[in-house]
């Protein structure tokens, strides 16, 4: 069993619910999101990030503008659409329902005689 | 010691050293490889070179003066490498994101043959005007460009079919699930690049089509030079400007169809899967050896990518927007001039080479993301077929308007063949099912492309159905009104004559002593049927003019005359109780004989071919005169059931008018004696 690959297995689905939370809070520009992500603690590529922005930007999950930047070439921001939202509040009760139920399976596996 | 070269890359001035732009391309080179598999893979690309850019600007405006190897390497392994993203996000769907060309790539398309084996879809991927086409050949599993070629070969019959299927079907996004495709190809082109793919497909030369081409224009230009000796013999084989149109022709048709290779993916699929490896070898060991000769890429094969002319070209280039400041010599760190407001995303501009110290190459790299030619056509062929759609609804909707106006016209001329209750609903529901039924159907269609709404096949079936339902109805009623023209009856009676002294009998018209009113179809136009009844003021009767005159000679020596009154109904009871009901009165003053103008019968029987025959017997030697006015009758048929009942019946034949004695003009028949 390679560990690598059920640590990213592990990441992958939350990866989608940590972005959209991010963006949720306003519009962020991808930068943005990873300095958020790797300040957080969670490994993530630009690579990875921006296919997954252009993902969910087809599936009118998120819109973006463009925005002037000072320091660079024109930068796009993005933010939830109508759908967006619908969709995170999907992911936001399905990662409720997963993060007490795995905190309960897993804390019942250290103490299984409590 | 380091060369230091400026590179405009995403709008911005950046000092690079040499080896590490050297890095940064292959990176970017990599990177598109990747994402060309992918939907909106340029756009990808294009925003990761943005921040690449500002990760470089930041980096820059801390004080360092150029771009070092271990910049680029820290920035792209910020980015990750496309080996490192598999592992952290993949779409589990989209097989299509496997990492390397090289990677076997049957096994994805076979998969995804099977799973979406059994159904059949317009293609939004691949389309020229509704991508039916390309969801035919996707269902098929062959090239769209062979589908398309069907189609426009037999366009007269197929059109229609086209029409129906991008109706009904489905829009969905398709991958293509053939392994080689005809492309044109961007890389060998001469005008758009048509023979170029062709003969990468066949993996021919190029000249080799082009010269197919050609050939045609070559003999007419020999044709078109009289001094040429074998002029003579060019005119002879009759060859003319029509085969050259024609290869003009197919070659725009080729044109319009066939997609231009534009992603690595498509120029993979465009030259097979081993010509591509192997140019991706030579490419590697290109790279190793250093040797950047244009020789090299005068080979067919070496140019199919467009990364690879360009690096072949042996200039210094990286991708980049080409449209910003393109002649800076300078370097200039913090004086990035701002760009104008941009509100809408520029369409994702296809990484170009702007190199900022030799504009030449720029200008040379320089290629049309698609021709112009092509988008003309296409906007052309849509306003044709929206025209056409547009003209065929307009006239649908006229003619549904027409009937709605001539309507109560034709309810009058419906009393006469279709009966009140169950005829008339089930006309009621036949007009509206093939009339109404395509106009709504129509309309909506336009609507909901007008409106871009997602199509919904569910409507078109429906709606066929329904229509061809009202046809079915309008053969069972017309069977029904056909069935009341089924059977045939008549009845014969004499006319008691008081004893006629004079020699001549003279036969003349009662006219009608009431108004009447005429059956017409519709407005403006004279519609009068000769057949069709006129009616009375009050409507309570239908009057004929099918009064048939039969001249005959009597077996004795007394005039004769009786009538045969006919018509036919569904079945021998409903005719001979119509017949029964016929009033039509004849009249004698002496040897004055009154025919009345119209044969009357009540209104309720409406139109069933009734007729009545009046025959006179004339004895030998005697004479009848018939007027003018009668002239119509006299020259009219009987129906075959009552020329049955006369023996030995043969048309009269009249003698030609002759003037009476009162200046009237009259006919007279005389039966000589034996």
């Amino acid at each position: 069993m390679n560990i690598e690959n059920t640590q990213s297995q592990m990441r992958k689905g939350v990866l989608e619910y940590c972005i959209l939370s991010i963006i949720k809070r306003g519009e962020a520009y991808p930068g943005d999101i990873i300095d958020e992500m790797k300040s957080a603690g969670l490994q993530l590529l630009e690579g990875t990030l921006y296919p997954l922005l252009n993902r969910l930007k087809n599936a009118e999950v998120l819109t973006y503008q463009w925005v002037e930047s000072t320091s660079g070439p024109p930068r796009k921001y993005f933010r939830l659409t109508e759908k967006g939202r619908k969709f995170y509040t999907l992911l936001e009760a399905t990662w409720q329902e997963l993060a007490t139920g795995v905190a309960t399976v897993t804390q019942q596996d250290q103490h299984p005689t409590s | 010691m380091k060369k230091v070269i400026n590179i405009n890359f995403q709008g911005q001035v950046i000092a690079i050293e040499e080896t590490a732009y050297e890095i940064l391309r292959r990176y970017i080179e990599s990177l598109q490889r990747y994402f060309s598999q992918e939907e909106g893979g340029d756009e990808i690309v294009n925003d990761i070179e943005c921040r690449i850019a500002e990760l470089f600007g930041n980096r820059l405006k801390h004080g360092i003066n150029c771009i070092t190897d271990e910049d680029v390497e820290a920035v792209i392994s910020s980015i990750g490498r496309p080996t490192d993203f598999d592992s952290d996000y993949k779409e589990p769907a989209e097989p299509k994101a496997s990492q390397t060309a090289s990677q076997p790539r049957t096994e994805d398309a076979s998969q995804e043959g099977t799973e979406e084996r059994r159904s059949l879809y317009r293609n939004a991927n691949d389309q020229i005007l509704g991508g039916v086409c390309s969801g035919l050949a996707h269902y098929f599993k062959t090239d769209p460009v062979w589908m398309r070629i069907i189609f426009v070969l037999f366009f007269g019959v197929l059109f229609w079919v086209y029409i129906v299927l991008w109706i009904v079907l489905k829009p969905k996004k398709l991958d293509t699930n053939v392994t080689k495709r005809l492309y044109r190809n961007p890389n060998d082109r001469f005008l758009a690049g048509v023979c170029g793919g062709i003969a990468a497909y066949f993996r021919i030369d190029s000249w080799i089509p082009r010269i197919l081409f050609l050939i045609p224009l070559l003999f007419n230009l020999i044709g078109i030079f009289s001094f040429f000796p074998l002029n003579h013999f060019f005119d002879n084989s009759h060859f003319s400007w029509n085969i050259n149109s024609g290869m003009v022709l197919a070659y725009i048709v080729l044109w319009v169809i066939i997609p231009e290779a534009k992603t690595v993916k498509q120029k993979l699929e465009m030259m097979g899967e081993e010509e591509y490896i192997q140019s991706i070898r030579e490419k590697v060991s290109d790279n190793m050896s250093g040797s950047r000769t244009r020789t090299e890429s005068e080979r067919p094969v070496y140019r199919a990518t467009e990364n690879m002319k360009e690096q072949t070209a042996g200039t210094t280039v990286v991708n980049g927007l080409t449209d910003q400041k393109t002649g800076e010599e300078t370097l200039s760190e913090d004086e990035v001039p701002p760009r104008p407001p941009i509100t809408q995303p520029p369409v994702a501009p296809k990484p170009r080479v702007s190199p900022v110290n030799d504009p030449r190459d720029f200008a040379a790299s320089q290629q049309p993301q698609r021709s112009g030619c092509l988008n003309v056509l296409i906007i052309f062929l849509k306003i044709i077929f929206f025209t056409i759609v547009g003209f065929f609804a307009l006239v649908l909707v006229g003619v549904f308007i027409g009937i709605l106006f001539t309507g109560a016209q034709f309810m009058s001329l419906k009393a006469l063949f279709i009966d009140p209750g169950y005829e008339t609903n089930l006309l009621v529901i036949v007009l509206s099912l093939v009339v109404l039924v395509p106009v709504i159907s129509i309309i909506t269609w336009i609507i909901r492309r007008v409106m871009k709404a997602r199509s919904r096949p569910a409507i078109g079936i429906v709606s066929f159905a329904l229509w061809f339902a009202g046809l079915a109805l309008a053969g069972l009623l017309a069977k029904n009104i056909a069935d009341k023209y089924s059977m045939e009856s008549s009845k014969e009676s004499v006319v008691e004559l008081t004893s006629i002294t004079s020699e001549k009998l003279y036969l003349d018209m009662q006219p009608y002593s009431e108004d009447y009113a005429e059956f017409r179809m519709g407005y403006g136009f004279d519609a009068e049927i000769d057949e069709l009844p006129y009616t009375t003021v009050n409507e309570d009767s239908l009057l004929f003019k099918t009064v048939n005159l039969h001249i005959r000679k009597s077996t004795d020596s007394l005039f004769h005359v009786r009538t045969i009154a006919a018509s036919r109904g569904k079945d021998l009871r409903t005719a001979k109780a119509d017949v029964a009901a016929f009033s039509y009165h004849i009249v004698q003053q002496d040897s004055l004989l009154l025919l009345p103008e119209f044969l009357k019968v009540p209104v309720g029987q409406g139109f069933r071919d009734q007729s009545i025959t009046v025959e006179v017997a004339v004895p030998a030697g005697k004479t009848v005169e018939i007027s003018d006015a009668l002239s119509e009758y006299k020259n009219n048929e009987p129906p075959s059931v009552v020329r049955k009942r006369i023996r030995g019946y043969s048309r009269t034949k009249y003698p030609d008018e002759t003037e009476t004695a009162n200046g009237e003009k009259a006919t007279t028949v005389t039966y000589d004696a034996l």
